[in-house]
């Protein structure tokens, strides 16, 4: 991995998120599903980007691509540059060249993701006929070749399949051969393996990082809800929870040193061998729904075991506590050990409590 | 709160399972005639001991779910054609055994109260027109003799003790996340005082921070009411957690079984060994540890392999495994392995 | 796949024997049948001729009626009078009209052309129109196009199609005299050169088939848009989006032909209906079609008539379903029946 490393010292954003903000209209209320969230992208890096269900890693990924259904979604503002340009202010037709060409996108569904009257061929070869001048022979011709690249045994025979004649790992190969034929820049994978089994996941993974070996400028931005996956893949982490991004860090110093209340009790809810049978430390409560998420507030401080007064009052805002490592929390700002407090916490005699 | 024992020892038999088949047959043909038939499982043996959690895991489509269907002993009634052979004996405290395989309706009355079962997906799981009570209710009204005052308490009195409100009892599903949810499925489930739960996947489709509460309160809840759980999941990881010992499931057959620190820490079979070595750690430093690299697809259980169903994607096979099926093997007491050849695998 | 055609083939036997058998049944228990039609007859004739054949209540002599039963096959029990009857059909002898008094199959194949016509026209007009008008409607949803086609189209579902023809009938036709009061064709038609013909016929032909097609445009027409707009929330037009299509060929290309299953799907049943002909859209254009035939016949208790037309319809709609499975399977790669 210290290529990686070495790529990303180079400090050189392929991407930068600027306080991103995407909100959906639910019956009448506006849910802000995104709310300013900021991140880079360098060459090269697997971005792992965790949370839990609804924290809008999603929402963050499709609006990079202006995926976002609108109706009954909207992105509300922001900026996202990408090779000198806001893609927020492109055209459709300028934004049309980026999907796909520069920027590529596979998701978590291998099911439901490719259309079922289509054969696998035309549909990977597709990308690259809207994308280049290339004949439809030629772009088959190269389809063979992502296809082959990606595993897909005696790829020119299966180019007349459809989807439903192939496994669920190896629809998801197919989706990263559709999404690698136009040689990306970027490549958005929103939970690529959470659908399948953990054998093929553990594939599809090492497929992925291997993209890097062979082009290793491309940048990866994986979304999951797997601590343990970010563990085996990513050179950084995201933490999402909310809407808003309350931890950043390399992946070292965010499994050795988490500093956000929440990451710790993320990683802490995760078993460990070693402690086989014990009661598993948790967060208390449940995620709220997205109307019910505090504001004017820290987002976590309704499960946050060691929230203050401050927590309830006032948004802590994304604080530097170290080289590319940055926490949203007020007493973590403040250079409170909050490892120490929640251990104190847990050691405290407590009832559990379920919202 | 005491920590149950890494190796329990728990010796009283409360389900054995022999020889187990589930059979749907494939029609085909102009006349309909049985072409053939999805062996989703295919003769297994498994004992369930009083007390104990015995984890369930295998990828998918090896018959986990199916398994526990036969326990529940539903297969019947949801697939009238369903081939069942074999056995599952229920031993109740006073001695007596009853083979529930199949068994009808009336005569299974009696057996259900013992053994109940927890699903998925918390949100299908549940009607959704019926309030928390009489989801909860349900179960005690069918198969005990309580009075409504009663009944109602001892709902309110589950709710309370799966870590809900009393108040909750009028509301709906729909009102409740899915870790809720799935804490009312644990409080139906456990209504009828069961023995055994069958838990499929119970919390898998449950947020990463939700999970753990759910398995905190299922292995409080095991230890307080003396229970067995058939807990079937695919995260190794969760499953090595809570379970005593583990069965491995492939292709409608169980491959491995043994204690949970036999089957995880050091597992025999070929495909148990790269099942857990591409479980994915949550340490970076353990990033470029050894894989076992399976090749190819998982064959359907509609034709399955001759011999050892593994041997299309077995690092080891010879040309013997496609003959006759793998003889089960002792590794050492009370862990056992399909396969002949596990020395090979290092 | 052969043989679950095969197997649909040979199920249409059996269902078909079912259908057959039951309204056989019907026709031999409900009273008015062909005999006490002809008793009438006779009693009407006689009291108009003044002549009494037999004192005041009417007798017919035995052998007379026995040769009447035997005549309409009423002299078996019914399980053997209805093998006769099968044992007829299969060698394409529907029997004798005791109306037209001519054999069924010629009544029936005189009628056929035209409610083909109507039916065919009607049906090809509902699916030019609605395929494109769902597809609009689906595109554009919620603009002031989608809204108002939908009141035109429930209004037109709201109102049978009998009782639309007769409106505009009165209206265009009484009123304002532009389109012919009925009939199947101008009168003259011999004498016609060819472009009056066709003007001609197309005046007859305008307000059948608006009638006909009425209907089906409401439940086509919704039936292709909501398939649309099912299909453009699915997963797979995100892909498509994501791979940089420009949205023509992301609702042309990818979802429209998912969306067009359901509709292929459905030809073969509206085939097999709309052969089947209107008796109400007949009857108010005064078109000498099936519909029209089959009414009368069960009206007029000409069972043979009645057992013909059921003939028909029964084979032309299974025949449809089975085309409908067919259609299935090529447009649907999943779509494999063992
Ligand atoms: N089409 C939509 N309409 C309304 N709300 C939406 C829509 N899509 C997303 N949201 C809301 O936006 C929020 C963020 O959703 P998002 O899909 O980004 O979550 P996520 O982090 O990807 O979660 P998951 O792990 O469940 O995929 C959620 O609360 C969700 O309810
Ligand atoms: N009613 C049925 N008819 C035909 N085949 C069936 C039926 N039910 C299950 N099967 C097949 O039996 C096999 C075992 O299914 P089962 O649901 O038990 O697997 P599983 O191990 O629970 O998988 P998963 O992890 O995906 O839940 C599968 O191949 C499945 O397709
Ligand atoms: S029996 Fe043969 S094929 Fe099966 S697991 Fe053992 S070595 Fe592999
Ligand atoms: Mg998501
Ligand atoms: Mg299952």
């Amino acid at each position: 991995m210290s290529a990686d490393q070495q790529n990303r010292g180079d400090g050189k954003p392929v991407l930068q998120v600027k306080d991103l903000v995407t909100s959906f209209q639910v019956g009448t209320n506006r849910a802000v599903a995104v709310n300013g969230v900021t991140f880079d992208v360098y060459e090269g890096e697997t971005l792992g980007i965790v949370g839990e269900s609804g924290s809008g890693k999603s929402v963050t990924s499709l609006s990079i691509l202006r995926l976002v259904p609108d109706p009954p979604g909207h992105i509300d503002g922001g900026q996202i540059l990408f090779e000198g340009q806001d893609l927020l202010q492109l055209s459709y037709a300028q934004m049309r060249k980026v999907r796909g060409a520069k920027i590529a996108m596979i998701f978590q569904e291998p099911m439901s993701s490719l259309n079922p009257v289509m054969k696998i061929g035309a549909q990977v070869a597709e990308t690259l006929q809207v994308h280049s001048k290339l004949s439809k022979s030629e772009a088959r011709e190269r389809a063979v070749e992502v296809l082959d690249a990606v595993g897909i045994p005696d790829a020119r025979a299966r180019l007349d399949h459809y989807p439903h004649q192939f496994s669920g790992g190896m629809r998801q190969r197919v989706m990263i051969a559709m999404a690698l034929i136009a040689k990306p820049k970027i490549l958005i994978a929103d939970e690529p393996t959470t659908a399948l089994d953990v054998t093929i996941q553990a594939q599809i993974l090492e497929l992925m990082k291997g993209l890097q070996d062979d082009r290793p400028e491309t940048a990866i931005i994986l979304i999951t809800h797997d601590l343990a996956v970010v563990a085996e893949t990513c050179d950084r982490v995201l933490v999402m929870y909310g809407g808003k991004v309350q931890e950043v860090a390399p992946i070292e110093q965010l499994f050795e040193d988490p500093r956000h209340p929440y990451t710790q009790g993320l990683l802490g809810s995760i078993p460990d061998p070693k402690h086989k049978g014990e009661p598993l430390p948790t967060i208390p409560g449940n995620v709220p729904h997205i109307l019910e998420l505090p504001v004017g507030a820290c987002r976590f401080h309704s499960r946050c075991p060691i929230a203050e007064e401050r927590c309830r009052t006032t948004e802590p805002a994304l604080t530097s506590v170290g080289h590319e490592h940055s926490v949203r929390c007020h007493l973590v700002a403040d250079g409170i050990d909050t490892f120490a407090r929640m251990r104190e916490h847990a050691a405290a005699p407590r009832t559990e409590e379920v919202r | 709160m005491s920590l149950t024992s890494p190796t329990p020892t728990r010796t009283e038999t409360l389900l054995s399972i022999r020889g187990l088949k589930v059979h749907f047959p494939v029609y085909g043909g102009v006349l309909r005639r049985k072409v053939g038939a999805v062996k989703a499982v295919d003769g297994i043996d498994l004992e369930v001991r009083r007390g104990e959690t015995i984890g369930l895991v295998g990828e998918s489509g090896s018959g986990k779910t199916t398994v526990g269907r036969a326990i529940i002993n539903v297969l019947k009634p949801m697939y009238p054609d369903v081939e069942l052979d074999g056995s599952i004996e229920v031993h109740s405290r006073d001695g007596l055994v009853q083979d529930v395989n199949g068994l009808g309706r009336a005569r299974m009355n009696a057996f259900r109260p013992k053994i109940q079962m927890v699903f998925q997906d918390p949100f299908s799981s549940l009607n959704p027109r019926m309030t928390v009570a009489q989801l909860i209710g349900r179960p005690l009204e069918l198969h005990t003799k309580l009075t409504r005052d009663e009944r109602r308490e001892r709902v309110e009195s589950l709710l309370e003790r799966v870590g809900l409100q009393r108040s909750y009892a009028e509301r709906f599903p729909h009102e409740f996340s899915g870790g809720q949810r799935q804490r009312i499925g644990i409080a139906r489930a456990l209504s009828t005082r069961p023995e055994i739960i069958v838990a499929d996947e119970p919390v898998s489709a449950l947020d990463v921070s939700v999970q753990a509460q759910v398995v905190n309160l299922m292995q409080e809840l095991a230890r307080d009411f003396d229970l067995s759980y058939v807990f079937i999941a695919h995260d190794l990881s969760i499953v090595y957690h809570i379970s005593d010992r583990i069965a491995v499931m492939y292709l409608g057959n169980v491959v491995e079984i043994g204690s949970a620190e036999q089957v995880y820490m050091r597992p025999r079979h070929p495909y148990t060994r790269a099942l857990v070595s591409a479980v994915p750690h949550p340490d970076p430093k353990q990033r470029g540890r050894q894989r076992i690299r399976l090749e190819g697809d998982i064959p359907t259980p509609m034709n399955k392999p001759s011999g050892c169903g593994f041997r299309t994607r077995c690092p080891i096979a010879k040309a013997s495994c496609a003959d006759l099926p793998p003889e089960v093997q002792t590794v050492e007491v009370g862990h056992t392995v399909a396969c002949p050849h596990w020395r090979e695998m290092q | 796949m052969g043989t679950y055609f095969a197997r649909r083939m040979l199920l249409m036997i059996p269902t078909f024997i079912g259908i057959t058998m039951l309204v056989f049944a019907i026709t031999r228990f409900v009273p008015g049948g062909p005999i006490d039609q002809m008793m009438l007859k006779l009693q009407e004739a006689s009291m108009e001729s003044g002549t009494d054949i037999g004192g005041s209540t009417m007798e017919i002599p035995e052998a007379s009626l026995a040769a009447l039963k035997e005549r309409f096959g009423l002299d078996l029990p019914m399980w053997q009078g209805y093998l006769h009857w099968l044992w007829d059909v299969v060698r394409l002898d529907l029997g004798t009209s005791f109306k037209f008094n001519e054999p069924v199959l010629d009544v029936i194949v005189n009628r056929f052309p035209i409610s083909i016509y109507f039916g065919l026209i009607g049906f090809a007009l509902a699916y030019v129109v609605c395929i494109p008008l769902g597809v609009l409607k689906a595109v554009r949803h919620g603009s002031k196009l989608d809204v108002t086609s939908s009141l035109l189209i429930f209004a037109g579902y709201s109102i049978p199609g009998w009782a639309l023809g007769a409106v505009l009938l009165v209206f265009l036709g009484g009123q304002l005299e532009l389109v012919p009061l009925g009939g199947f064709r101008p009168e003259g038609w011999a004498d016609m050169d060819f472009w009056e013909k066709v003007r001609g016929q197309a005046y007859h032909t305008i307000l059948p088939v608006l009638a006909y097609a009425a209907g089906s445009f409401a439940t086509l027409t919704i039936l292709m848009k909501n398939s649309l707009m099912e299909n453009l929330g699915q997963d797979f037009v995100r892909t498509a989006f994501a791979k940089g299509l420009p949205e023509r060929k992301v609702i042309f290309g990818h979802a429209l032909r998912n969306s067009l299953i359901p509709i292929c799907t459905g030809l073969g049943h509206a085939i097999g209906l709309i052969m089947a002909g209107s008796y109400l859209i007949e009857k108010v254009f005064n078109i000498n079609g099936i519909g029209y035939l089959g009414y009368n016949s069960i009206v007029e208790r000409d069972y043979a008539v009645v057992m013909g037309v059921l003939v028909i319809n029964t084979v032309l709609i299974l025949l449809g379903n089975i085309l409908s499975d067919f259609l299935y399977v090529l447009v649907d790669p999943r779509i494999r029946f063992e």
